[in-house]
């Protein structure tokens, strides 16, 4: 970490953001109640879950709210005493799903668009935009239209306006919805960088698995306007009644790892932080040998087998112990651990097959994942 | 004839001056607020356009005169409007309102009010918001209202001519001069007249069609 992403906020001391309110909406009312010291705080569900009201709400841009919301000693929303903080005294950056770039103006110019308040609140305006342009790669961009911008590129500039505005908390809100699926592969990484690179908290509200799983640290789940789950996003996400919302939201399980091998059509990576970590045969990347790489496997693209298979065209075979099994209407959940450093991974497979394969925690298993079922999020 | 273009431009310019604060105001207020009474605020200050003209200047004159509520007798001192030059943008600018807010109402309602909103999560206050975010990206419509109601202006006949009269090198306008052309038979003078006023309306409708083309196309690629 260099010293110009200091100035962005101090690392050192974990904000408190803490939320008790009550929002009437046409079906049902918002009712959360949850207080997080987390540097992201996911909220997943699906559309019309509350997710943005309950962002719009902590941003001020949605009057109605009963109740309080405080950031460490600033007092936002206290119903019961009348105190409202208009959005522009909060100190947030927000990032909708749509970008919402000025269009009357430049990349710079919108980028700097909050750049009053970055002062006031004593922030080295020229190391944050030479971080923010380095970190979000829109140094090329400056002095473009908004109008002429691809979507990916619309939704980093977004990102970068939030981040030279001198915030205390960073609301996104869908970032990556408004991107088909391969550019938000693509943007997804640069999130993941900001999310590494600046320490700044964020509330992230998303739809999307892959996103929680990569950016949060604790995950919200909502439905109907309340939390039904809380906890570390890939385990909340596999609960039995969660499981079933996240897969129908394409849940994949999130790995990472290095690039020891680059071949004419695949790469090889080592999961995990290690040298130990088991060896996964990929879609060859562009990433050179020793760069870092997200990817993804759905869990029903994971296939099980007591015994090592042979002669067999799928590229991964891994050796892993099975850690606990859930049902999940018919189908069983297995979780799986590869190695120590490696989180968990769920594979999906019928009840029957798991009677056959007389499967139990502990058990010794091969699993078998198919190269082309897994995806890259090349990760900077 | 010059001094009737010359005075009938300058009369137009004040009024359009004069309506356009409270007219942006007002269609601002239109266009994003919800408030009692939206409807019958939107209605009156429509109504210039449907009424007959003269029946608006028979309404003004009414105010006006030595006993209505800005009249000598209410304000106790003579503005002095009646018959005047003052009487005249009066009735141009009452009369140019309703294109005024119409316009502006519309184009602040082509401009995502989410714009401001998200520049007051950047620290902008209200009235920053406004100046910096909307009135910008709203300024061709409201130069079209401008020109609307301006052109308006120079047309008026009907208010004019009960609050202002039609006095030659006093009160005379573009619209009371073709009438009195006409009414004379001094045909070559009416049709130098009519020549002015077919160039100034036709030059007038010209840009605010293409100042809304432009601002649509901004607003297409807005999405």
């Amino acid at each position: 970490m260099n010293s110009s992403t200091r100035n962005i906020s101090t690392p050192d001391t974990s904000t408190h953001l803490s939320v008790r309110i009550n929002v009437p909406l046409d079906r049902f009312d918002l009712s959360v109640d949850f207080q997080t010291t987390h540097r992201v705080t996911g909220v997943f569900g699906v559309s019309g879950s509350g997710k943005t009201t309950l962002l719009e709400t902590i941003a001020g841009l949605r009057r109605g709210a009963n109740g309080i919301i405080t950031l460490d000693d600033a007092i936002w929303l206290d119903s019961a005493r009348k105190q409202w903080l208009p959005p522009e005294r909060r100190d947030i950056g927000y990032v909708p799903q749509d970008s919402l770039l000025f269009p009357h103006l430049d990349v710079r110019a919108n980028i700097l668009s909050g750049s009053g308040r970055a002062k006031k609140n004593g922030v080295d305006l020229d190391a944050t935009l030479d971080t923010v342009t380095r970190v979000l790669d829109i140094g090329t961009l400056l002095d473009r239209s908004p109008r002429t911008l691809s979507g990916g590129e619309r939704q980093r500039v977004a990102l970068g306006r939030a981040l030279c505005s001198g915030p205390k908390l960073l609301l996104l809100d869908e970032p990556l919805a408004s991107l088909d699926a391969g550019l938000r592969r693509k943007v997804l990484p640069f999130l993941h960088r900001v999310q590494r690179e600046f320490a700044l908290p964020m509330l992230l509200v998303s739809h999307n698995p892959v996103e929680v799983q990569v950016l949060c640290e604790d995950l919200i789940v909502l439905r109907e306007g309340k939390i039904i789950a809380r906890g570390e996003p890939r385990a909340v996400l596999t609960q039995p009644e969660i499981f079933p919302l996240a897969e129908q939201e394409g849940f994949e399980n999130m790995l990472s790892g290095c690039v020891v091998e680059t071949r004419d059509q695949t790469s090889i990576v080592r999961l995990g932080t290690g040298d130990e970590g088991p060896l996964l045969t990929v879609p060859r990347s562009g990433m050179q040998v020793g760069g870092r790489l997200l990817l993804s496997v759905p869990a029903n693209d994971i296939t099980l087998a007591l015994e090592r298979p042979r002669l067999l065209s799928a590229r991964n075979i891994i050796q892993a112990r099975i850690e606990q099994i859930q049902t999940v209407g018919t189908v069983r959940l297995i979780t799986v651990r590869l190695a120590d450093d490696v989180p968990p991974i769920v594979a999906e497979v019928t009840a029957d097959a798991v009677t056959e394969l007389h499967g139990a925690p502990g058990t010794e298993i091969f699993l078998i994942i198919k190269t082309s079922a897994i995806t890259l999020y090349e990760d900077g | 004839m010059i001094e009737v273009l010359k005075s009938t431009i300058l009369w137009a310019s004040l009024a359009t001056l004069l309506v356009m604060l409270p007219g942006t105001a007002i269609a601002y207020l239109l266009a994003r607020h919800e408030f009692a009474g939206k409807k019958i605020v939107s209605t009156i200050f429509s109504l210039p356009l449907v009424l007959p003209p003269t029946a608006v200047g028979y309404l003004l004159l009414k105010f006006f005169a030595v006993n209505g509520p800005l009249g000598r007798a209410s304000l106790g001192l003579d503005l002095d409007i009646l018959l005047t030059w003052k009487a005249v943008v009066i009735a141009c600018a009452v009369m140019a309102m309703p294109l005024v807010v119409r316009t502006a109402r519309i184009s602040f309602e082509g401009v995502d009010p989410r714009y401001e909103s998200l520049a007051r999560t950047l620290g902008h206050g209200r009235l920053a918001a406004f100046f910096r975010y909307t009135l910008p990206l709203s300024a061709r419509g409201l130069l079209a209202a401008m020109i609307l109601g301006f052109t308006r202006a120079i047309g008026e006949f009907g208010a004019t001519i009960i609050l202002a009269g039609n006095i030659p090198g006093k009160t005379q306008t573009l619209a009371s001069a073709i009438f009195s052309a006409q009414q004379s038979g001094d045909e070559a003078e009416g049709n130098i007249l009519l020549g002015i006023a077919l160039a100034v309306g036709f030059t007038a409708i010209f840009l605010t069609e293409y100042l809304s083309q432009k601002q649509s196309a901004v607003g297409a690629q807005r999405r």
